[in-house]
């Protein structure tokens, strides 16, 4: 005779033991990555004497007030032109070929020598010899690349009018 | 169809075309992309979003709406098409704010997301403007967010044409038109009956289930004070959506890492739906269905689509439990294991093997199901083996073999949908299959399909037939017999169909002669009219489906009146043929795996029976032992063994038979009388209180399995989550248990079981898990070389001469209880829950919208016994008594009341009510022969159904989402006026939609 039952003794789980397997878990996880674990303690105890971690600390305690602030902050004109323009910096390496990049960076360097030297020695040319080195190669060369730089920025212009005003 | 197929060009290279095919179609099916948000391949076309304008001879058209033909040239690339795609995809940004970084639709999977990537959309054309609607977050599973809502329609599609609820609409007269729910009201208080085929196909995050708010992204659970001016950061700084879209999707590639996505197959009814379960750790984030799934598509119900908290219920069982002094206490595998094997190997030895019996459950999987029988036949050594199909279609097993040959649903879901006469008789699809209602309801509203309904409630299917039939109750053979001879006397019988493919034709037909219209009208209540009009509906079909359920199979004569239903069907030639068959709705997800797989006292694994030698031998060979040759005892018979007290032990799994077999007093007492009793369950159960060791179990998402649909289809589902506490899958308990009675057995994983079976069971021969994996499925009978069955009877019928056979009926009176139990009492389920609903009641949900049952009285009776919503009345019965508040309706009539099973309650439960009698063939409770009488306790009181429930809405009925409106609104213009003549006004125009 079974009649209908409802009662059911659950097993109280034993809270020291309990506690007692949970600990040895640890421990077991701890030995199986020393070498790790003894650098991280080293690396918090670094924050923890520059004050770091009392910092991270405050900030996650606090997150939504620091998040809401952080947010006004950034949330800025001066703000939304600093990322923007990391954004279209970061673009524009994207679209320089790096073959050109380099030739040119080879110019520049090899002009900048050129400068560095003129400066020191203190030279000065007279008009004569400054219009009478147009007709130099390498500065005709110069010259014609910057005229054609000029030509290239001024169809962008004229194409997209807008974009510069974005 | 080959034969048919012919070629365009698209893009200057020929593509196949199969008729009837649009462009889009042709396209897709050759892996060619073309923008199109609105078109789902399950709903079709709806001509709302415009993405998919290609050009064919030299116009703009829609690649959704325009058919391929012969010849055609068609440019998904040229500047006008490039134009008019990127103009309809930035009036669909006017709707959406584009914050995918911080939406939790962004998994990969977003339409519009994925949609304005291709259309290399940089800026915003059309500022996107907030719409003058607050989110509507009123119902319990999903919202609504005007401000996210493209206006595709695709909601208002699937809720009107595919679930056809009718629920949905966008009220396009509105300045600013939205989605409206009902004639504008919350989402809660409408129609809705929160299927969630809405949320399913919703492009975007408009529509979204509540669980996934916050969940399913990394930055999504921000709170607004940061949320909101980040978004506002992101919109100012972006320098064009490329390089949003390249952060949102490292951000959806990151979700993937810990959003997990497993196929499933739902756990609730027999349709056998099938669907991805998200999930963040046991956390259940949403049901996925998707077009590949092979019964389903995208569709889904309430249960199937929101009802699985009951996995991580804190009710769970999470150990075994031993009764001790009159108490249950928690016990190690190890002590309930060994006490169960010792105490089964002790009756067995004392008593034989036939004092000891198993009960197997139609929730688990054929795995399950089929070392449930091993475990019984060749451990136990008895036959003694029952599933809970007894409670249901058993009858209509028994009357499709007596007749057909074979106990399954003779075709598809396929052959519902595309039948010319769909013939309901006794069920209730809209609530008990959901979703296989639903593609009723679409051919029926779309499509033509004539709908026949005869039941004696008018459930909604009844409501929207054609033609709806109400007889008195259990006197279903008699008219089904009457329509079936004024058929033959008017000549209307096929009889080509059956001279060569059926036998007794003569002597069936004389059987018929008392079947007269008049004896009919006269026993059934309906006109000759009426008879006639059913049989001419049936004459004038071509093809006709007969889908039937406990409505004819809980009597006294059920299995009768199913074999009626399968005579009638083979007099006018309806099996064989796309679109015809019988169909008897299977009500658990596996019930007819149970039955397939051999928890049943009379059948091996696939209908091979148990009395013959050959077969027996071939199992006994397999298994090495020896296997008794008589049928054993089935569910019945074990009760009434129980209280002869020749039965000593039962060993019962997934199975609430103290509240689900009929007369449940009777029913509970012999449990009492038992000696040893093991209940294997994932909650603790009524039946659980009597028993002597309860194992906690895992349900499907915690195993790998495999269920069989009411098609006879086989699917698999894979494991989800790790079993919660110490529970574990109901296989792995039964092999424990038979090792320890020395059985040996070592499956290592459910597929080892199916192998095993297949190499047995001639049926199932072709069936493997690699064959089964993923979305793929097969229905039985599966050849070696795996090909299915869908369409059963095309050429020969499962008998050896290959005849159908008619066989002969009569009508069995039903049980009266007497003439002071003056109601008739009706009993079945409720579309939100699921049987004693100790799994839907866990859903807090579910629970919102129906928290309790209710007793459905007529308007007459109500105004004859001054009932009200809310009246508190006591039915008696001779069995037993129960109390619950009444709700007057108009789906009952007279003195027919309807009281839902779904309740655990000690003084609600229906079977309390219900007697013993049962089906004369098969022993399947006659549930539905019980009258009672009513007594009000107390006259008023709060209603028992909330007003928040889908049962007081008020349904929208259109065709579609009504496109035409919004073309006809002054503010529209239409884009291939835009960029039709060659494009040349592209980047003048400024036009807002």
């Amino acid at each position: 005779m079974a009649k209908a039952i409802r009662q059911i003794n659950k097993q109280v789980p034993n809270p020291i033991e309990e506690q007692a397997q949970a600990v040895g878990e640890i421990l077991t996880a701890l030995a199986d990555n020393k070498k790790g674990i003894l650098s991280a303690l080293a690396i918090i105890k670094n924050l923890e004497e520059i004050g770091i971690l009392d910092a991270l600390h405050a900030i996650l305690e606090n997150r939504t007030d620091v998040g809401v602030i952080a947010m006004q902050q950034i949330n800025q004109p001066g703000m939304h032109n600093t990322i923007k323009n990391a954004i279209y910096l970061f673009n524009f390496m994207g679209t320089l070929k790096p073959d050109q990049l380099q030739s040119m960076l080879g110019g520049v360097t090899q002009g900048l020598n050129r400068m560095g030297e003129s400066i020191k020695n203190q030279e000065q040319h007279g008009l004569w010899k400054l219009g009478k080195s147009m007709r130099d190669p390498e500065i005709k060369t110069a010259m014609t690349s910057m005229v054609e730089f000029l030509h290239g920025m001024g169809e962008s212009f004229t194409q997209h009018p807008s974009q510069e005003l974005h | 169809m080959s034969d048919h197929s012919f070629s365009i060009r698209i893009n200057e290279k020929e593509f196949t075309v199969q008729p009837g095919q649009t462009i889009l179609q042709v396209a897709q099916s050759h892996d060619l992309y073309i923008p199109s948000i609105c078109y789902h391949p399950n709903l079709g076309t709806i001509q709302t979003c415009d993405t998919c304008f290609v050009q064919s001879g030299g116009e703009l058209v829609r690649a959704c709406a325009t058919k391929a033909a012969p010849g055609m040239t068609v440019d998904t690339l040229s500047k006008p098409v490039k134009d008019a795609q990127y103009e309809a995809m930035s009036r669909i940004l006017e709707n959406h704010e584009l914050y995918c970084t911080v939406c939790d639709n962004n998994n990969g999977n977003c339409t519009v997301h994925n949609t304005a990537e291709y259309l290399e959309i940089e800026h915003q054309k059309y500022e996107f403007r907030e719409k003058p609607y607050p989110p509507d977050n009123s119902h319990p599973f999903y919202r609504y967010e005007p401000d996210q809502c493209i206006l595709c329609g695709r909601c208002v599609e699937a809720c009107q044409d595919l679930q056809v609820n009718e629920t949905l609409t966008i009220d396009w007269d509105r300045e600013r038109p939205r989605v409206i729910w009902d004639n504008d009201v919350p989402i809660d208080e409408s129609s809705c009956v929160s299927c969630g085929h809405c949320v399913n196909v919703c492009p975007c995050n408009a529509l979204m289930e509540k669980s996934m708010l916050g969940e399913a992204g990394f930055l999504t659970k921000l709170p607004p004070p940061i949320l909101e001016p980040m978004v506002d950061l992101i919109k100012e700084v972006e320098p064009g959506y490329k390089e949003i879209f390249a952060i949102s999707e490292v951000e959806a590639a990151m979700r993937k890492a810990r959003i997990e996505r497993t196929k499933t197959v739902c756990t609730y009814c027999g349709v056998g739906c099938s669907f991805e379960v998200w999930t963040k750790d046991r956390q259940i984030l949403k049901i996925e269905p998707t077009h590949e799934a092979p019964v389903n598509g995208i569709s889904t119900c309430v249960k199937g689509k929101w009802g699985w908290d009951f996995v991580n219920s804190d009710q769970r069982l999470t150990k075994p439990l031993i009764r001790k002094n009159g108490a249950f206490e928690e016990a190690t595998w190890d002590e309930a294991l060994d006490l169960i094997a010792s105490k089964l190997t002790e009756i067995k030895e004392e008593h034989g093997p036939e004092s000891i019996g198993v009960i197997a459950s139609s929730k688990c999987s054929n795995e399950e199901n089929f070392l449930a029988q091993k475990f019984a036949r060749a451990v136990i050594g008895t036959n003694n083996i029952d599933n809970c199909s007894r409670y249901c279609q058993s009858p209509a097993t028994a009357g499709l073999l007596r007749t057909v040959g074979l106990g399954g649903d003779s075709g598809t879901m396929q052959d519902i949908e595309t039948s010319d006469l769909v013939f309901v008789i006794g069920a209730n699809p809209a609530e008990s299959h959901p979703v296989l209602a639903t593609r009723v309801k679409r051919a029926h509203k779309l499509f033509g399909q004539k709908l026949i309904v005869a039941d004696i409630r008018e459930h909604e299917l009844a409501q929207r037939a054609d033609f709806l039939m109400h007889p008195k109750p259990s006197t279903d053979l008699i008219w089904i017999s009457a329509v079936t001879k004024y058929i033959i006397d008017q000549d209307w019988h096929d009889k080509e169909f059956l001279a060569k493919r059926v036998s007794n034709v003569d002597g069936y037909i004389k059987t018929l002669d008392k079947f007269t219209l008049e004896y009919a009208e006269e026993m059934t209540g309906l006109s000759k009219e009426d008879l006639i009009k059913a049989a001419t509906m049936i004459h004038e079909a071509n093809s006709v489906c007969i889908l039937w359920a406990m409505g004819i199979t809980q009597h006294s004569g059920a299995t009768d009146a199913s074999t009626a239903i399968s005579n009638l069907l083979l007099i006018t030639g309806n099996y064989g043929r796309p679109g015809t068959g019988a169909y008897p709705l299977r009500g658990h997800n596996n019930v007819q795996g149970a039955c397939d797989f051999g928890t049943m006292p009379s059948w091996f694994p696939g209908y091979e029976p148990v009395g013959n030698s050959e077969i027996r031998e071939k199992y006994e060979k397999a298994w090495g032992v020896e296997i008794p040759k008589d049928p054993g005892m089935d569910n019945h018979h074990m009760v009434e063994a129980i209280h002869k007290g020749t039965l000593k032990s039962l060993y019962l799994f997934g199975e609430e038979m103290g509240l689900v077999d009929a007369n449940s007093n009777h029913v509970q007492s012999c449990f009492e009388k038992l000696d040893f009793f093991v209940v294997q369950d994932i909650f603790f159960s009524k039946t659980a209180q009597f028993a002597d060791v309860v194992l906690p179990a895992a349900p499907s998402l915690e195993k790998d399995g495999t269920f069989v649909n009411t098609e006879r289809r086989i699917q698999r589902f894979y494991k989800v989550f790790d079993p919660l506490g110490d529970s574990k899958p109901d296989w792995q308990i039964f092999q424990e248990v038979a090792n320890r009675m020395g059985a040996g057995w070592n499956y290592s994983h459910p597929s080892e079981i199916m192998d095993e079976a297949a190499s047995l069971a001639v049926i199932f021969e072709g069936v493997s898990y690699d064959r089964l994996e993923g979305f793929n499925s097969q229905v039985w009978p599966v050849h070696k070389d795996g090909t299915d069955s869908p369409l059963l009877y095309q050429e020969k019928f499962a008998f050896p001469d290959g005849k159908a056979r008619l066989f002969a009926v009569d009508w069995t009176p039903p049980y009266e209880a007497g003439e002071e139990y003056d109601i008739h009492l009706n009993n079945g389920r409720l579309l939100e829950h699921f049987h004693e609903g100790n799994m839907t009641y866990r859903s807090e949900g579910l629970t919102h919208k129906v928290p309790g049952i209710w007793l459905e009285v007529s308007h007459e009776l109500a105004e004859e016994r001054n009932l009200t919503d809310g009246t508190l009345v006591k039915l008696t019965s001779p069995y037993g008594e129960v109390k619950v508040r009444t709700l007057v309706t108009d789906r009952v009539k007279g003195k027919e009341v309807y009281l839902p099973m779904n309740s655990f309650a000690d003084d609600e439960a229906v079977n309390y009510l219900t007697s013993s009698y049962h089906d004369l063939v098969t022993h399947t409770p006659a549930y539905k022969e019980i009258n009672v009488k009513m007594e009000i306790l107390e006259a008023t009181g709060e209603p028992p159904l909330p007003k928040h429930n889908h049962r007081f809405g008020n349904r929208m009925p259109q065709i579609s989402v009504r496109v035409e409106d919004k073309w006809q609104r002054p503010d529209f213009q239409a884009i291939e006026d835009l960029f039709g003549n060659g494009g040349d006004t592209y980047g003048e125009s400024n036009q807002a939609n």
